[in-house]
């Protein structure tokens, strides 16, 4: 009896030790990246996935627009004397700035998801797959891979100059994790962004155009951007012509326009990132965020400049959505954009490209000399101006400033002005800094984490 | 691997058996009766009487009456209980009643501790623990253990980051952050699992981490028996893969065997805070703006290019639309949201048993409301510690507790509508309430710092957490020889967690969309199963002590949320079934699974030379095949020289032990699921898809401590005085850190093993019994602690890193510097003839920003410790801790919202930054002046805030307790066997140059050393003073 008690618990002793469960859990909240693409849903769901990465915070969730433009003439600093945000608006960005730090990996972010579509696209076998649809998703995210290379460089690059080494790193495969890419020239860049958005055209069927997605028109749209950008104004001309002339987007006029931004997908949106309540966007968030807000609650407010401007436009009904009476008399005259009501939902969507920005492509691309006035006086009168007459505009150069201000007053807080000025080379004349100060510096983080193989652009 | 040492295992147990060894009958027998007691004729129980040789023995009883069998013929009896001097007593063959009179012993070395799967004698030990035990801590009115060993042990710095009731604390054994508790045996689980971050921005998203809650305030201090703190590796290793921060072992109080002992022990008493910033009065606020436009108006005059060309003078000459002076309002707001608040602690234990089943029984109340009004910290909990013999055998036990606590959360610290962050920026012309009773509105008065009334935020945004946890555990031990005994226990820990926020409509963060609501929940379940096979024996002079064993955990967690918003207005519904719109809803589930193999040989001949072996192996679901598995070796040797005969004679110093130690320990808490590079659910118009979650390095593996200790442990005068030394180096190596990689894979950060810091130190302890009789007894407790933080290397130098996601750098994470290091621009005093402040222009370029950063200060302490007297006369007793630091420095981030020196923020004429505090008086104010205050100013910033202007010296020597009791006679008392009165004074001064609230201080609650010493106006600590009684019948 005694003995029998002993061998009971050393077999329990023994058979403890290999009564072991195994080791591994599985994650219920992620998939194991190897086990996404297995067939055509994982491609699906990747797409998905790469719009969800669009919505991101410092992209066009709200920072990465918003913080351009609080570099240009339009935005002034609000927050809690934040000087991460003031350096920003006073033009003085250093490379330790957080804000910028944050949006250069959040763009890598979605070219990440990107490349793993694109790279998917192709090698997937599945029978569910029509070959349509692989074309579509392929598109999709080459389309969106183009226009996100192009955000990194109209931000991190001398875009306005073909000839200089300081492109972006340009990232067309898979990385892994010690993987490191060296900036390309800026005429690499461009290239390689027309290549993307090029192969795109050619993938994207003109059936189906849903301006919630990267859509033909998008592509082509987002291209005429780029021609505009690299100088190429023939093709900008050409393209954003044949936008407008597809009639799917159309301008409203000078009493329905706000609705833009008051409601959802109007006519003029090519390409319009949606949010929704559980999936919130940080525009109203930073802009408006409540009636009486004080200047420290919200992050980007509407510079005395932009008010000026309008107050020097008469019956430019865009005036209407800066907003710079409905503050506390106590308190100095804050403009506020209205482009991003919503105090509730907070679901404002990123206007990625309208159509009212190929009007003014076309125009600038076209010039005077071209044709350019009669498509600036379209968009001008569809925002409650009067039409400029030829005798209105003595020259080219006057014609470009109507086409630069027009621009100021159509795309405010949509992130264009910053990009503008460095693009003609105007950021001494109005912001007072050196042209060198048109874009942002490459983020100290990636410096070091790059072991200095990305480098510094000149003056930061 | 595995299956090697399941092998070996099996094969070490099978052998063990054979040790089994055959009983002899002796012949002839005497059976001895006697009584243990003290000098005083006390009865001691529980003294052990063992015959000498004959490894045979019994315990006292109650009463101190033994009873053994002896074999016939001359005999040794050695006696020994804790705190008595050991004793041999010859039995000359016939006598059969013998009493024994113990002295009592001034010497610490026969005390038992704890150590990792067992005790040992403190002579015995080899490798570096501190203990501590109840009566060192027992009375304080603090909620979470680890604050009784605050200043009290070396090598431990314990701070308190904040004063919120229930707040976690900041743990550092030896430099490294967030030790291993162990309760009884469970390794325990001490992270804050509330899902409410006190710390957001304006848009709502979360910014830092806030006050932490800490799981640890579940277990009750009042029944807590004693806390060992494992240092060194020899004496941590066995805890393998989770001991690399140190280990805290806790064992509660157990039942003894005699009549039921029922104790009662209450205080009750009131907090302030211990310190207050102190601000201008409107008087001062409005002078100080006239003076800065006053100031501003000169420069302008003097050279208005300055001021740009866009400078429009009428802000500097406008009239104001406020004035101070009599009948203005004058609101002291932190007298508004602070208040003298309460705080009590009951409880009820009974302790009791017989020879077979000793119980411990305990239930406990405790409330502190906190000194920030609305906020509250409540804990109920139920102990039951139970243990049985079933034969002589075969011993059965449990330990079970259960808490419940309610928190009443306080919003304060980096939070946008913060209530310290926005009390002390408010203007003082601005009252609480306006003439209709409502909340003033804060956007019409003169603090452009402010997003909400301050009273309206305490008020108006309700945050509850509530946990209920359980640890249970139950064990059986089987001696199977009686020298090898197999012990089995199963473990679980169960814990709770529930948060409820809710922003009324009143609250600028919820006023657009009519009231805000979330509500989380978190469970956790762990399992813990361990099996050890336990062998002691002596072969003459050679005693050893074999362990050897198995364990098996799991963890398993679940979090839920939901958030609504838009609420019936009036309704005082604020459950997310009543909101407008959800706003989000999540489930997320994690786990991770630990297989254990550990074994430890003691050995030592005659008690003189000591020798430890430890080792174990851990298997963790956290790491990828082929490094699953982390070794964890440690050995260590010791020396009792004062057993040699060399010193066998020495009157003076009477006890030398030298000790060295040498072993790897590691460190697996890097989170789930961080080996595998992840794709997450990611929403799109209504259709769910993937995106990349982050990427991970599949060699991620354990982060190893290899850690080198000397010690020495003495003794003089028989115990009079006693006391260690410890030298260390310890190198956390492979270090498991989130490295930054380049941002063209996608990510900025990457988990994997790189770098290493090492920590070397030196500490000193001394116990004095200055005065040692049994009318008067003084007794002084000192230790000190220099420490070296050096990071040795680093995948990526100098990396800088923000306390906040939303702010500038704060941080430097630099080769040769230690892991904490502040990172800003140097500030240079003021110009004596400008009033303007100066910094070091360091790239020469003429403007100071960012790019002029540089090393400005550092947050860990060189030295730190404490100095206990304790004093008894008669039936007083007066205890005096005190806990020092010295070289530790703050970056005080708030005090540039707070010394703004008129700053107007663009906010113009009415809106100015925000108050200062009354030490912004001593600004310069014409030329000549020496103060290193500069002028103020209104429109320019004479500031810069991440600058050394406002990185301070937080050295500080802190009273943390004083106690004076008084215990009655017990002829005088009916049917108590035990009373003692007592008051207190916790936190009764701190002696520092710090200008906040408190100088120890982390807002980002503490738990990432790379950012810590931060303050954002943290909850400041109370002051508290409390009645007590402890009673037993």
């Amino acid at each position: 009896m005694k003995f029998s008690i002993k061998s009971i618990i050393f077999f329990l002793a023994l058979t403890s030790m290999f009564a072991c469960q195994k080791l591994e859990v599985v994650s219920p909240n992620d998939v194991a990246s190897e086990d996404v693409f297995k067939d055509a849903n994982g491609l699906r769901s990747a797409l998905i996935g790469l719009y969800s990465t669009l919505q991101q915070r410092d992209y066009y969730g709200g920072y990465y627009p918003l913080i351009a433009d609080l570099n240009s003439d339009v935005a002034k600093a609000g927050g809690y004397d934040n000087p991460a945000l003031n350096e920003i608006a006073d033009h003085a960005v250093t490379s330790s700035n957080i804000y910028v730090e944050q949006i250069y990996v959040a763009l890598y972010k979605s070219i990440t998801n990107a490349n793993a579509i694109i790279d998917a696209a192709d090698k997937i076998e599945d029978v569910n797959l029509t070959e349509e649809e692989r074309k579509r998703i392929k598109g999709e995210a080459m389309a969106i891979r183009g226009m996100i290379h192009f955000d990194l460089l109209r931000m991190f690059g001398y875009h306005w100059n073909n000839a200089s080494e300081f492109g972006i790193p340009v990232v067309t495969t898979v990385q892994g994790p010690y993987d490191i890419v060296a900036r390309s020239t800026v005429a690499e860049t461009y290239a390689s962004i027309i290549k993307d958005l090029t192969d795109a055209v050619g993938l994207l069927s003109n059936a189906e155009i849903n301006a919630k997605y990267m859509n033909l028109l998008a592509a082509k749209s987002i291209l005429a951007r780029v021609y505009l950008y690299e100088k190429n104004t023939a093709q900008a001309a050409s393209l954003a012509q044949e936008v407008i002339d597809d009639g799917s987007f159309s301008l409203l006029d000078a009493d329905n326009f706000t609705k833009i931004y008051s409601g959802r997908l109007s006519s003029e949106s090519i390409f319009e990132l949606s949010f929704d309540s559980q999936n919130p966007s940080f525009y109203n968030g930073t802009t408006y965020v409540r009636e009486d807000a004080l200047r420290s609650e919200i992050l980007f407010i509407a510079s005395e400049g932009l008010h000026n401007f309008f107050e020097a436009r008469p019956g430019d009904r865009r005036s209407e959505l800066v907003d710079f009476v409905n503050n506390d008399p106590s308190i100095l005259p804050d403009g506020r954009t209205q482009k991003y009501r919503g105090e509730v939902a907070k679901d404002n969507p990123a206007y990625i490209i309208r159509i009212a920005e190929l009007y003014l492509i076309a125009a600038e691309a076209k010039g005077l000399a071209g044709g350019g006035l009669s498509l600036l006086n379209t968009l001008r009168v569809n925002r409650g101006m009067n039409e400029l007459k030829p005798a209105d505009v003595e020259n080219e150069t006057a014609f470009q400033q109507f086409v630069a201000d027009e621009r100021l007053a159509e795309l405010n807080f949509e992130g264009h002005r910053f990009f503008d000025l460095a693009r003609t080379e105007k950021i001494h004349d109005v912001i007072g800094v050196d042209q060198e100060k048109g874009v942002f510096p490459i983020p100290q983080r990636e410096l070091i984490a790059s072991k200095e193989q990305v480098k510094q652009n000149p003056g930061f | 691997m595995i299956y090697f040492l399941r092998k070996l295992l099996s094969v070490s147990a099978a052998l063990s058996l054979l040790i089994f060894l055959p009983g002899f009958l002796l012949a002839q027998t005497v059976q001895v009766k006697g009584t243990v007691k003290d000098a005083e004729g006390k009865a001691i129980s529980g003294a052990s009487i063992m015959v000498k040789g004959a490894n045979k023995g019994v315990s006292s009883a109650e009463d101190g009456s033994f009873s053994l069998t002896v074999p016939a013929g001359p005999a040794t009896l050695e006696v020994s209980s804790v705190g008595f001097a050991k004793k041999s007593v010859q039995l000359s063959g016939q006598s059969t009643i013998v009493d024994i009179v113990l002295q009592e012993s001034k010497s610490q070395l026969s005390d038992v501790v704890v150590v990792g799967y067992g005790t040992q004698r403190k002579s015995n030990l080899t490798g570096a623990i501190s203990s501590i035990s109840n009566k060192d801590f027992k009375d304080q009115p603090v909620s979470n253990l680890a604050s009784s060993i605050q200043g009290k042990v070396s090598g431990i710095n314990v701070t308190s980051p904040s004063g919120t009731p229930g707040a976690g604390l900041l743990v550092s054994i030896r430099g490294a952050q967030n030790p291993l508790y162990v309760v009884d045996g469970i390794p325990m689980l001490s992270e804050s699992n509330s899902a409410l971050s006190t710390s957001f921005n304006t848009t709502g998203e979360e910014v830092g981490k806030g006050q932490n809650l800490s799981s640890i305030s579940d277990i009750n201090p009042d029944d807590i028996e004693s806390i060992e703190v494992l240092k060194d590796a020899s004496s941590a290793a066995i805890y393998g893969a989770r001991a690399a921060n140190g280990v805290v072992l806790i064992t509660t109080k157990k039942g003894k065997s005699g009549k039921t002992q029922i104790g009662f022990n209450s205080y009750y008493g009131m907090q302030q805070v211990a310190k207050k910033i102190n601000f201008m009065n409107s008087d001062q606020f409005v002078s100080m703006v006239e003076e800065a436009r006053a100031n501003d108006l000169a420069k302008y005059n003097a050279d208005n290019s300055v001021f740009g060309p866009d400078f429009d003078p009428s802000v500097l000459t406008d009239p104001l639309h406020y004035k101070a002076g009599p009948g203005a309002v004058n609101t002291v707001w932190l007298d508004e949201v602070m208040r003298t608040a309460p705080i009590g602690n009951y409880e009820l234990n009974l302790r009791g048993g017989n020879d077979k089943t000793h119980f411990y029984l305990s239930g406990g109340y405790f409330d502190q409301q906190g000194i920030v009004i609305e906020n509250y910290f409540k804990r109920m909990n139920a102990r039951l510690n139970l243990d049985h013999a079933v034969t002589d055998k075969f011993l059965i036990g449990t330990n079970i507790s259960v808490s419940k606590t309610n928190n009443h959360r306080s919003f304060n610290d980096n939070t946008y509508t913060g209530i310290i962050t926005n009390a002390i920026g408010a203007s003082p012309l601005m009252p609480v309430y306006d003439e209709n009773g409502n909340y003033a509105k804060f956007e019409d008065y003169q603090a452009n710092w402010l997003s909400d009334n301050p009273v309206k935020s305490a008020k108006e945004i309700k945050g509850y957490t509530t946990s209920y946890r359980f640890l249970g555990s139950v064990f059986a031990e089987y001696k199977i020889t009686p020298d090898l005994k197999f012990k089995t226990t199963l473990n679980t820990d169960y814990s709770a967690v529930e948060d409820e926020l809710f922003l009324s409509a009143l609250t600028t963060d919820a006023e657009a969309v009519g009231g805000k609501a979330f509500n989380g929940n978190f469970r956790n379940t762990t399992w813990l199963n361990e099996n050890t096979l336990n062998y002691q024996k002596s072969f003459g002079d050679h005693n050893l002590g074999l362990l050897a064993g198995f364990s098996q955990q799991e963890s398993k967690n679940e979090r839920t949320s939901m958030s609504g918003q838009g609420f019936p207005l009036g309704s005082g519904l604020t459950n997310i079934s009543s909101a407008a719109l959800i706003t989000g809803a999540t489930q997320t589930g994690s786990g991770w699974r630990l297989h254990s193999f550990l074994g430890r040989a003691n050995y030592d001949y005659n008690g003189k030379y000591l020798a430890s072996v430890t080792f174990r192996a851990d298997g963790s679901s956290r790491f990828s095949k082929g490094n699953q598995y982390g070794y964890f070796p440690s050995a260590s040797v010791g020396w009792n020289i004062d057993r040699e005969a060399f010193m066998a004679n020495s009157k003076v110093l009477t006890a030398l032990k030298l000790r060295a130690s040498y072993g790897y320990t590691g460190d697996q808490e890097i989170g789930d699921f961080q080996n595998i590079s992840f794709w997450q659910p990611g929403r799109y118009d209504g259709q769910s898809g993937l995106r990349p979650r982050n990427i991970a390095d599949p060699n991620l593996t354990w982060q190893k401590n290899k850690s080198f200790n000397i010690g020495a442990d003495y003794e003089i005068l028989g115990g009079v005085i006693g006391g260690s030394m410890e030298y260390y180096v310890a190198n956390r190596t492979d270090l498991l850190s989130n490295i930054p990689i380049a941002g063209t894979t996608g990510f900025a950060t990457l988990t994997t093993n790189g770098g290493e810091v090492e920590d070397k130190g030196f500490e000193f302890s001394l116990n004095s019994k200055n005065i040692w009789n049994n009318k008067f007894r003084w007794t002084t407790n000192f230790n000190i602690s220099y420490q070296k933080n050096t990071i040795k290397k680093l995948p990526v130098d100098g990396e800088l890193v923000s306390a906040y996601n939303d702010i500038a750098p704060t941080h430097i994470m630099k080769v040769g510097e230690s892991v904490g290091t502040f990172w800003g621009v140097k500030y240079l005093g003021v110009n004596e003839q400008t009033g303007d402040a100066m910094f070091d222009d360091v790239n020469k370029d003429g403007v100071i920003d960012f790019n002029d950063a540089q090393i400005i200060g550092k947050a860990r302490p060189d030295y730190y410790g404490g100095l206990t007297n304790n004093f008894k006369y008669g039936n007083f007793d007066f205890l005096i801790a005190c806990q020092f630091s010295i070289g530790n420095e703050v970056y005080n981030l708030i005090r540039p919202v707070y010394e703004n020196l008129g700053y107007s923020n663009d906010g113009g004429l009415d809106q100015v930054f925000a108050n200062n505090s009354t030490h912004s008086l001593d600004r310069w104010r014409k030329p000549g002046d020496k103060t290193d205050v500069p002028r103020f100013a209104f429109v320019e910033k004479n500031y810069f805030e991440n600058s050394s202007m406002f990185v301070e010296n937080a050295s500080f020597f802190r009273f943390r307790t004083v106690n004076l009791g008084y215990t009655f006679n017990k002829q005088k008392l009916h049917n108590i066997a035990n009373l003692r009165l007592y008051a207190q004074v916790q936190n009764l001064f701190v002696f520092t140059n710090y200008s906040g609230f408190d100088p120890e201080v982390s807002s980002t609650g503490g738990s990432n050393d790379r950012t810590a010493g931060v303050d954002y106006a943290a909850y400041p600590q109370p002051r508290v003073f409390t009645f007590g009684l402890t009673a037993s019948f």
